[in-house]
């Protein structure tokens, strides 16, 4: 962020990319793709799920190849790119995955692949330990993580998840990098760690690193600046200044549709208490206490350690309560485990859908009849699978699949369908109550305002819903009252319609003290 | 903000300093298999002081030769995420092919080109168990699955199935050779015999490819996650063929060793015993799923099992409850080590 930088002539082009065309079997993926990304910028490549970004970001790294065009990197013309070639180069990519390996120590996650590309992918070479345990020391510094023996020794499973996103942009830099593409870098992020990834950003670009992102956040990109470049059905529909181009005009090039960005929420709560909490305490919050109206739409948020996924999860089961009541229309409910929630028509629908809610390998019928498999088998334990396929068709009818095909497994479908089939799934149940922990992560805008639809329907028709977010804009668009967490109470309780962002912001980070006189 | 969330994650950091048996055990879970062993070896000290005699603990040293070199190259596979259960079948392929060939052919050739040799023609058929594993894209159990029915059947459909009783000279000669000898109370002249070596050399220099090389952490490195390794640039097949090529090449020295020291050659030898190799490197601590593991831990394993079949008879306890030992340490020591992972 120096002043040096703030005032540098027109930067210098890194990377081109020249009418690249892309088929996979008959998919016409790419179709003719012109990119220039220029050294010391921030790029913001947004689009639908589908649209082809990934392919893009595959081809620069040199993990596929292009079926046609030209790529000039550095000043030089290539008709594909290796990822040795790539990562010589400079460029280096943090997938949303972060591709970190779990069981290496983070130095060697850091530091690793700069001795790989050294031996030019040879393998049969000594590893410089003392040269690794530099370059990861440097590496670190620049995100602002240890550089102690004791850091640099953890194995990287052991870190939180955002000390692993920290150390997956340290590995990208690492190797003095050109160019960092993120993939998503913010979906599993909380704002305050959003904050520090974008000084991190600053930093880099301060050094001269182009950073390329991913993502379907238009709020963060605002926060970040740079350019903005759309891309819809395989081709670029847009490219500049991201100032350039309204929040609206953005979302609207990328789906190709009108998107209403206003409040989703039109109707009324109704006048029956669906559910009273009192005094609830579990590991995480103490001596809770709230109300939810028949057909309300309850927001909760909170950083990520105030209590609020805790929350979630003992209202469901997952982890119940140590002390307190719950009352459920009235009467005293106990939630022990999921099954009891289950029973009771308390659904939930989990913040990490992969590995808590979907069985991915297994069909869109099979995973929308899975709570009420005993319900559909007969006296021998024999499925019903006619009326399971019937009440499976009218789920993703009511979810608004955009598939028909119900035998096609979960894990083929795009982020936002997997989401819908996981709602779906507990319509099966005609729950009460229905508790959403990040309804919409990972999803892109497109799927976003299917998901908010069927919620807002799901209200309509009586339903009580608890949406816990750190998407501020996701509850102001649709809940009816929001709940701010902090440090393990309730801090703020304020009228969706009319809160606004930064005063939900300012209640998530006042000071712990405050709150615990 | 900044601050406060680096010296929240210096705590994480600074947390396994501070002394934590249970955190200790965590990150080094071979200390388990070294604390049943001191365990074992001092109860059947205690019931039978005969225990502690050289000539026992020499014993131990010869019968844990050639199962530590076949451990050590399961161990690397499954530091890979893999796994072998063709090394036997090489074993027995490469020694008894090799016998017959030394005898009919080649009856001068040297010790130390018979022990090369063995340790190539191993070696090519490991190389095999790597190409297929790579081409094929099939886990590696369900290849060397296939492999060791077809290097057993191709040794005894091809080879032979004649027991070799003399074996040639040289061969004879090695496996008696002494490292060092002498006698012991009773009169009886103890000898560990020179092949003994061999182990604790293949050992290091497992530890140092493992350790010091990028082959070892890009072996690693496969076994945490093999997608993200290829992504990150490391050649997938390079390390395959590696990797079996290796346990192969430790396979074959370890059948040509288990020959010498028998003085015979039985085709019908080894295989069967893979369950027994696999027991010893999860028992040092590996997990089955890759990733982890030490060469120490897997030594470890090694002596844990031998001293398990060798010496219960010396306290009293048939022969025939060893595999019920085997059977619960393995599951106490995996019980203990998913507990451990939970409470994390």
């Amino acid at each position: 962020m120096s002043a040096m930088t703030k005032n540098a002539p027109a930067s210098e082009r890194f990377l081109e990319l020249r009418n690249i065309q892309k088929w996979f079997g008959g998919v016409h993926a790419l179709r003719g793709i012109d990119l220039a990304l220029n050294l010391g910028e921030a790029y913001h490549l947004l689009g639908e799920n589908g649209c082809g970004k990934s392919t893009v970001i595959k081809i620069m790294s040199g993990a596929i190849a292009p079926s046609e065009g030209e790529i000039i990197l550095d000043g030089r013309s290539y008709t594909a790119l290796d990822p040795i070639q790539s990562l010589g180069a400079g460029i280096e990519t943090v997938y949303q995955d972060l591709s970190l390996i779990p069981n290496l120590t983070v130095a060697e996650n850091v530091a690793l692949s700069e001795q790989l590309v050294g031996a030019h992918g040879r393998l049969a070479r000594l590893f410089d330990r003392s040269r690794l345990r530099q370059t990861a020391e440097r590496a670190l510094s620049t995100v602002g993580l240890p550089t102690d023996r004791a850091f640099l020794n953890t194995v990287v499973s052991d870190l939180p998840l955002a000390a692993r996103q920290l150390v997956a942009i340290a590995r990208a830099i690492a190797t003095r990098a050109k160019l960092v593409i993120m993939d998503e870098p913010t979906t599993s992020l909380t704002r305050r760690e959003v904050d520090n990834l974008i000084r991190v950003v600053e930093r880099l670009r301060s050094e001269n690193v182009a950073v390329l992102f991913v993502t379907h956040k238009l709020d963060e990109c605002y926060r970040i600046g740079g350019h903005a470049i759309v891309f819809r059905d395989g081709q670029c529909v847009a490219q500049g200044p991201l100032e350039d181009y309204s929040k609206k005009q953005l979302s609207e090039l990328m789906t190709g549709r009108p998107i209403d960005a206003e409040r989703y929420r039109h109707g009324k709560p109704g006048d029956g208490e669906l559910l009273r909490v009192e005094h609830l305490s579990a590991p995480g919050f103490s001596d809770l206490g709230f109300s939810l109206r028949q057909g309300e739409i309850l927001g909760i948020t909170g950083l990520a350690d105030s209590g609020r996924n805790e929350l979630a999860m003992a209202l469901t089961g997952v982890a119940p309560a140590t002390s307190g009541s719950i009352a459920l229309q009235g009467r005293p409910v106990t939630v022990r485990r999921p099954a009891d929630a289950i029973a009771m028509g308390i659904g939930y629908v989990p913040e990490d859908r992969l590995a808590e809610g979907l069985f991915l390998d297994k069909s869109i019928f099979e995973n929308e009849i899975a709570l009420i498999l005993t319900r559909l088998s007969n006296a021998l334990g024999v499925v019903d699978k006619k009326q399971g396929r019937a009440i499976a068709a009218r789920l993703s009818e009511e979810m608004r699949l955009n598939t028909k095909d119900l035998d096609l497994p979960v894990g083929s479908l795009s982020g936002g369908n997997q989401q819908r089939v996981l709602i779906g799934r507990w319509l099966s149940i005609g729950p009460k109550l229905l508790v959403l922990h990040g309804p919409t992560v990972g999803v892109d805008v497109g799927s976003k305002d299917t998901i908010y639809r069927a919620i807002q329907a799901l209200a309509e028709a009586g339903m009580g819903l608890i949406i816990v977010s750190d998407d501020l804009p996701e509850l102001l668009q649709n809940a009816d009252r929001i709940l701010v967490m902090n440090a393990g109470g309730i801090v703020a309780q304020l009228d969706a319609a009319e809160a606004s962002e930064e005063q939900l912001y300012k209640a998530m980070l006042s000071s712990r003290k405050e709150h615990a006189q | 903000m900044n601050a406060s969330r680096i010296e929240q994650l210096k705590e994480d950091a600074a947390r396994p300093q501070s002394f934590s048996l249970g955190e200790f055990i965590r990150r080094r879970p071979e200390s388990i298999t070294f604390f049943l062993l001191v365990a074992i070896c001092v109860a059947v000290a205690v019931a039978n002081p005969a225990f502690l005699q050289p000539a026992t603990l020499i014993d131990i040293g010869r019968a844990s030769v050639v199962m530590g070199l076949f451990a050590l190259g399961v161990f690397i596979i499954l530091a890979a995420g893999g796994i072998d259960v063709s090394f036997t079948a090489i074993a027995a392929f490469t020694m008894y092919s090799l016998t017959v060939l030394v005898q009919s052919y080649l009856p001068g050739i040297p010790i130390a080109v018979i022990l090369i040799m063995a340790i190539v023609g191993g070696a090519l058929l490991g190389v095999i168990n790597g190409l297929l594993v790579h081409h094929l894209n099939v886990p590696s159990l369900i290849v060397t699955i296939g492999t060791q029915y077809l290097f057993r059947g191709f040794l005894l459909s091809f080879i032979g199935t004649v027991w070799i009783m003399s074996l040639p000279p040289q061969m004879g000669a090695f496996g008696r050779m002494p490292l060092f000898q002498f006698e012991s109370a009773n009169g009886a002249v103890i000898t560990l015999p020179f092949y003994f070596l061999v182990l604790p050399i293949a050992a290091v220099a497992t530890w140092w490819i493992l350790n010091r090389t990028l082959m070892g952490r890009a072996i690693f490195a496969v076994g945490g996650n093999a997608q993200i390794a290829s992504r990150l640039g490391y050649n997938l097949k390079t390390i395959h063929i590696f990797l079996f090529g290796y346990a192969g090449a430790l396979a074959g020295l370890a059948g040509i060793i288990h020959v010498c020291a028998n003085r015979q050659a039985n085709p019908f030898d080894l295989v069967g015993t893979e369950i027994n190799v696999i027991a010893a490197v999860v028992l040092g601590g590996a997990r089955i799923t890759g990733g982890t593991g030490t060469v120490l831990g897997t030594i470890l394993g090694v002596l844990l099992i031998v001293v398990i079949n060798s010496v219960l008879v010396m306290v009293g306890i048939p022969s025939t409850w060893q595999r019920l030992v085997v059977g619960s340490f393995i599951l106490l020591a995996a019980a203990f080590f998913v507990t451990r992972q939970r409470k994390k």
